[in-house]
């Protein structure tokens, strides 16, 4: 499997003195408003933010606190989201150890983490135990992309299962701005959860099986929709596992260029619709992707683009991530609540977003909440309005 | 007083220190605070060192006697009124000045006055910029004990602010040193937050129940010489009292601001106009008088400039006679003392807080028991601090008409609990404050507990917060 | 823990917000306290309210459990671990803010930390001068309890000095108020010596021995917007020393002003000076980084005058690099705890003051005990209010190698008494202070008494108090 140099992890462990600051850092200047989401939203004892979780993880490692699935629940209570490690003064990264530790320590007992690791290993999706429904989406699109061509969308399980308008209103994009594009037969799932939650060798195994699909997709390029899938393919891949990808491109990057390049015009959305955009963590910390969303919502005629109380680097997660979704639905969908909160205090009508996982649980926290607030992907925002 | 006792306490002070002798006894039997009964003491001492203070309290827990503080005997609020066949401690002899230039204090032993103090540092181009009224009379001592304020008090708050720390006999006769000379090794008075909880501020206004402060260590400036001495007239008193938080939130060095009705102004005028040699002036419904002050001129001329914008920008203006707060001023060490005394009145004082923004409340409650009771009286004050208003108002008697001494009396105590009511705070607690407010039992609980620890034969002014 | 209290614990404060898991009891074992045991309470407890904590002490005080209060656990000297078997009372649920505008002060619940009131009043304009090190992590209560200082403190003094008044919950869980809130008709929080003995520093630095804090409230400033940055060159620790002094003497506002030896810079700029941005420089002997501010332009640029005047007449240099200090100032709430993690080692702190004339004693012990022991560390200190310098040395070890962790440990506490016999004083008595304070024996027989009176069962946070 990938190797983990443990004593490194130790070290990088030790790197930690409990300093606190990852609990509920406000601090204006730098645009925190808080750190932990997890900490907020549950009873908020130390285990439910990074110091705490690094506290058991470290004694988990040393074989100070029994293996338990209780025992480890701190660890699975995070969405990675990496707002820790923004503020974080010390020379280490807390998200990216936590992850490791999950791996190092996937020896505990984890129904939902092995659940979907099968899934995804069996039926090349976390959702459910069936292969169909994965592609249904290309069926209602009116036209059949092919298999191979040099664009490849890799639309993802959450698109292509959860959100298929998403899916579909990618497809339409790329048909309106005239590129070519291929979607997979059997699109294997990137794997993204598996890395989170400890899987790390099964996440090997399956990330091959997915550059193998691409290379035999012929593509030069893969554009994906979804901001865990850009971050695991990206990223991941070459760093983790040693693979060398095809360019991996997300849908904003690409359609910013057009734009800009007034290759495709923008017809108005509306009059002075208030759209805020929600920095997805994949996207966002882990890639440093920022502005370029913001560039093409700032593109369409008739939005005012919004900002929420934190964004970039400091934004608040959705809750989705770090498996936290399926670990914990309802504290992820309070996670989610709280977001779509600061969205309404921002002023926003909508909650743009790039990743269908987040849309998705943004959806569900707005509905915890009863709030009227719309939440779509800023592929679906466009898809329309291409003149 | 019992002869024993009296030989043990003549041996630990020498025989010239102690006295039992009726004329001596009575001149101790009352202190400046008029409108209180005499309470004729046991025995006076006049210790010379801490030690002698610690073993005459050793004396009097053993044989439980009860002992009465003294130093300056000028405090108004009946302080340092002695227990009947008590024993007063009379704190004058300890004289010791010990000035720390590089650490910017100096420490003073409990007989040492304002006024000699101030004389002493003016050597060095120092100073300790708070000033009771009482300035020439008091001890710093026994102002840290009462907790006094006065002019610069505007700038630096009570004398609390300036300690750094006090030499302290317990009534057991344990001396305890606070703040950072609790550190035998220290060069001196540095800090008062030194050694975990603050114990000096456990003897700050204790008046003397929970200890006898025999040394004070109090913070020193370098001395200003830049003053400006304004007086600013305003038609409402939410203007004027705005005024005065906008300067201190505008960082403006005012040393000492007073607000002066306009009533209470012509008063004060019949009495010190041709002494302060002030015009004559149609004074506006209130009246400010202010003195601002700095270590350096530009930083001077700076504040006086902001003022004047502030003042007009509320609607005030500035008057441009000087001579009210110069006189207050330049003669601060005197000036309060003579008008308490000028007019005649004895009178009784009911020290008091409010915010500035509440002032008026004051006033209002002032003038309503005057009236009721049909009392003369004023409603002085000053500015003290962050955000707080030092009241000294005077309620007025004829010392020859027992009947209204007995009138202001009932008056007094009916406008402290009328004050209560409207916010007002004592820097120090007297019985007539809190008595029967339910909302402040635990809280004098808390002092009693301490009392009990600290003083457990309670020998130490008991009775001046009421029974213990 | 017993189940049956525990199950009383949740009927106070709900079965959410008690646990006593072994995850969570090992994440409270510890603090931000580097080098210190952990120790494994019996269970943890998040009350909601004053009321709550009263009731958790209650009970606490039938069964005679021990208790330490902790708030955001970046306490670096042990001041909140646990005992063992005992309960952790949590306070950062407590939340709330009150702006009292008028009054120029803010009222905050003990889950508070100083990032978010600083956000908070920033909306208004407003302040408080002072930020400590962990300011985004701790909490201004947990900050009164141990009595912090940091930037801001230079002018004005510690934490202490910003409090109008505490609530607190004593031991026996009566819930009592300080300062002008004491009366509950007062609109607010506006002097803190009311109502007699200062009782509100009775809780300043007691590290949680006396009662639990939940709520303070402290003055409130104009927010300050000119800054002058600048550095400030001396051939000798005497004249770097005194210039602090006469800065101060001078009434140049000095919002933060620290003391560099030339090694312990070198060191500082390896690890900092590319992300503050530094030139390379030839640091002197002693560098002075200070950040002047003013609520004035005018008063700004008079004060910077006055201190190229002192330096140069001290025989220092104005050395014109100005990134230093602006990266201290303006990343304040951050740059502390990053210089503290940025290097990898852990280390032990050993807070301390001095008065500025005597910090080169500290510097010297500091350096003596890291050449003899064969640590690395460094000694930075800074000016901290009237006449005092707030030294926090750091000593490094590794944290994988246990055997140099006991040896920091040793001279860590070996250190202490040095620096004690140096004149230097603790703010806190954080519990290595025991046994090392020779000749202040009475000093803690009070504290003792004290404790005792007020936690007759000795159930609150005991030992923590210099042993305590």
């Amino acid at each position: 499997m990938t190797e983990i140099d443990l004593e490194e992890l130790m070290e990088n462990l030790a790197q930690c003195r409990r300093c606190g600051i990852c609990r509920d850092a406000v601090y204006e200047d730098m645009g925190f408003d808080g750190i932990c989401p997890v900490w907020k939203n549950t009873a908020g004892f130390e285990t439910s933010f990074m110091r705490g979780k690094l506290m058991i993880a470290i004694a988990l490692l040393e074989g100070r606190l029994e293996k338990t699935a209780d025992n480890a629940e701190a660890l699975y209570s995070c969405s990675l989201c990496g707002n820790c490690t923004e503020i974080c003064a010390a020379e280490f990264d807390p998200t990216k150890s936590l992850e490791l530790a999950r791996a190092v320590l996937s020896d505990i007992p984890n129904e939902v983490r092995d659940a979907i690791a099968e899934r995804i290993l069996t039926t090349n999706n976390p959702y459910v135990t069936d292969k169909k429904g994965k592609r249904d989406w290309v069926a209602e699109l009116g036209f059949e992309p092919p298999t191979k061509a040099d664009t490849l969308y890799y639309f993802g399980c959450t698109a292509g299962m959860k959100l298929p308008e998403t899916a579909k209103a990618a497809a339409k994009l790329l048909k309106a701005a005239g590129i070519e594009f291929a979607v997979l037969e059997d699109e294997p799932c990137c794997g993204s959860v598996m890395i989170r939650t400890g899987r790390l060798q099964d996440a090997k195994e399956n990330a091959k099986k997915v550059l193998e699909s691409i290379q035999e997709s012929g593509a030069k390029i893969v554009l994906v929709s979804c901001a865990g899938c850009l971050k695991t393919l990206r990223k991941d891949y070459p760093e983790k596992f040693n693979l060398s990808m095809p360019k991996v491109v997300h849908f904003v990057e690409h359609f910013l260029e057009l734009v800009k390049s007034g290759k495709i015009k923008l017809k108005p959305l509306g009059e002075n619709v208030k759209i805020t955009y929600h920095d997805p963590c994949h996207m966002g910390r882990e890639l440093g992707i920022y502005e370029e969303p913001r560039d093409l919502l700032k593109a369409i005629p008739g939005v005012e683009l919004v900002e929420m109380e934190t964004n970039r680097r400091a934004a608040m997660c959705c809750g989705a991530g770090g498996g936290l979704r399926s670990y914990d639905p309802e504290l992820s969908k309070k996670i989610a609540a709280d977001r779509v909160r600061e969205a309404e205090n921002a002023g926003a009508e909508i909650i743009a977003n790039a990743c269908p996982f987040c849309e998705q649980n943004l959806e569900s926290g707005a509905k915890l909440i009863d709030s009227s607030i719309g939440v779509a992907d800023i592929v679906d925002l466009i898809v329309d309005l291409i003149e | 007083m019992d002869q024993k006792v009296v030989d043990e306490l003549a041996r630990i002070v020498g025989d010239e220190f102690v006295s039992t002798r009726d004329d001596v006894l009575l001149t101790y039997s009352a202190s400046a605070s008029i409108g209180y009964d005499s309470v004729r003491p046991g025995a006076i001492v006049r210790p010379g060192s801490t030690q002698e203070v610690a073993d005459i309290l050793t004396v009097a827990n053993k044989y439980k006697i009860p002992v009465t503080p003294r130093s300056g005997g000028s405090s108004l609020q009946g302080e340092a009124i002695p227990r009947p066949d008590g024993l007063v401690i009379e704190l004058l002899r300890l004289k010791d000045i010990t000035v720390f230039e590089d650490l910017r204090s100096v420490r003073v032993g409990a007989g040492i006055t304002f006024g000699r103090l101030d004389k002493f540092l003016n050597q060095y181009d120092l100073w300790v910029p708070v000033y009771p009224e009482s300035a020439l009379v008091c001890t710093l001592a026994g102002n840290v004990a009462v907790n006094g304020a006065g002019p610069g008090s505007s700038t630096y708050g009570c004398i609390a602010e300036m300690v750094l720390g006090l030499e302290v006999v317990l009534p057991d006769g344990t001396i305890i040193q606070t703040g950072t000379e609790g550190n035998p090794n220290a060069p001196g008075p540095f800090l008062r937050y030194a050694f975990g909880p603050d114990l000096t501020g456990l003897f700050i206004g204790s008046l003397g129940i929970l200890g006898i402060i025999t040394s004070v260590s109090v913070k020193a400036f370098k001395k200003m010489h830049h003053f400006h001495y304004e007086t600013y007239g305003f038609d409402r008193a939410e203007q004027t009292e705005k005024f005065l938080m906008d300067l201190k939130q505008n960082e403006i060095g005012v040393l000492f601001a007073s607000i002066y009705e306009g009533e209470i102004l012509s008063f004060f005028m019949d009495m010190v106009e041709v002494e302060f040699g002030i015009p004559k002036h149609e004074w506006p419904p209130f009246t400010i008088s202010a003195i601002l002050g700095r270590v350096r001129e530009d930083q001077l001329k700076s504040d006086t400039e902001l003022t004047k914008r502030i003042c007009e920008e509320l609607g005030g203006h500035v008057i441009g006679i000087s001579e009210l707060p110069r006189g207050e001023w330049d003669k601060r060490m005197w000036t309060f003392a003579r008008t308490s005394y000028l007019h005649g009145w004895h009178w009784r004082i009911l020290y008091h807080h409010q915010t500035p923004s509440n002032w008026h409340r004051s006033i209002e409650e002032i003038w309503a028991v005057m009236d009721k009771y049909g009392l003369l009286g004023h409603t002085a004050g000053f500015l003290t601090g962050h955000g707080s208003y030092n009241f000294y108002p005077h309620l007025y008697f004829d010392p020859q008409d027992r009947e209204e001494e007995m009138k202001v009396r009932e008056a007094h105590k009916e406008l402290a609990q009328r004050l209560f009511k409207t916010g007002a705070v004592p820097f120090k607690l007297a019985p007539y404050w809190i008595e029967d407010v339910e909302e402040m039992k635990d809280y004098l609980n808390l002092i009693k507990t301490l009392k009990r620890v600290m003083d457990p034969n309670n020998i130490m002014n008991p009775g001046i917060f009421g029974e213990m | 823990m017993n189940k049956r209290i525990v199950s009383e614990l949740a009927k106070i404060v709900g079965e959410e917000y008690v646990s006593t898991r072994e995850d969570v009891l090992l994440t409270y074992s510890e603090t931000a306290s580097m080098a210190k045991d952990p120790v494994t309470p019996g269970a943890v407890v998040r009350p909601g309210s004053a009321e709550e904590v009263s009731q958790i002490l209650q009970l606490c005080n039938k069964h005679k459990i021990l208790v330490t209060p902790r708030s955001g656990g970046s306490s670096l000297q042990g001041e909140a671990i646990p005992k063992p078997d005992g309960l952790v009372v949590e306070l950062l649920r407590i939340k709330g803010i009150t702006l009292h505008k008028e009054l120029r002060s803010v009222t905050v619940g003990a889950g508070m930390t100083f990032g978010e009131l600083d956000k908070f009043l920033n909306q208004h304009d407003l302040w408080i001068p002072i930020a400590p090190e962990s300011a985004l992590v701790c909490t201004v209560a947990g900050n009164v309890a141990v009595n912090g200082a940091g930037t801001g403190s230079s002018a004005y003094g510690s934490i202490a000095e910003m409090v109008l008044g505490v609530e607190v919950v004593l031991p026996n869980g009566e819930i009592i108020q300080t300062g002008s809130e004491a009366n509950p008709n007062a609109p607010g929080p506006f002097l803190r010596y009311a109502f007699g003995p200062d009782l509100t520093g009775l809780f300043i630095g007691s590290l949680g021995s006396l009662g639990i804090i939940t709520k303070v409230s402290l003055k409130t400033y104009k927010r300050m917007h000119h800054f002058h940055y600048e550095t400030y060159g001396f051939d000798t620790a005497e004249q770097a020393e005194k210039f602090l002094i006469e800065i101060k003497n001078n009434d140049v506002l000095p919002m933060f002003a620290s003391i560099y030896e030339g090694p312990v810079l070198s060191f500082f700029m390896d690890m900092v000076g590319e992300e503050y941005g530094i030139p390379e420089h030839e640091w002197p002997d002693r560098t002075i980084s200070m950040t002047i501010g003013r609520l004035r332009e005018d008063q700004l640029k008079s004060d910077v005058r006055k201190a190229k005047e002192i330096c140069e007449q001290l025989g220092g240099h104005v050395i014109g690099i100005s990134e230093l200090p602006q990266g201290e100032w303006d990343g304040r709430l951050w740059v502390f705890v990053r210089t503290c993690y940025i290097h990898g080692w852990h280390w032990r702190t050993l807070y301390h003051h001095q008065t500025p004339t005597n910090s080169h004693r500290s510097v010297e012990e500091i350096t003596a005990a890291m050449d003899e022991h064969g640590f690395l560390g460094h000694t930075a200190g800074f000016l901290s209010g009237h006449a005092s310098f707030n030294l926090y040395p750091h000593f490094y070890f590794d944290p994988l190698d246990r055997e140099e962790e006991h040896m920091i440990r040793a001279a860590h506490d070996e250190l202490a008494t040095a620096l004690y016999k140096t004149g230097a004083v603790p703010f806190k008595l954080a519990e290595y202070w025991k046994g090392r304070m020779e000749g202040m024996e009475d000093y803690m027989k009070l504290l003792s008494a004290i404790k005792e009176a007020l936690d007759p069962n000795g159930i609150l946070n005991p030992g923590v108090l210099g042993g305590i």
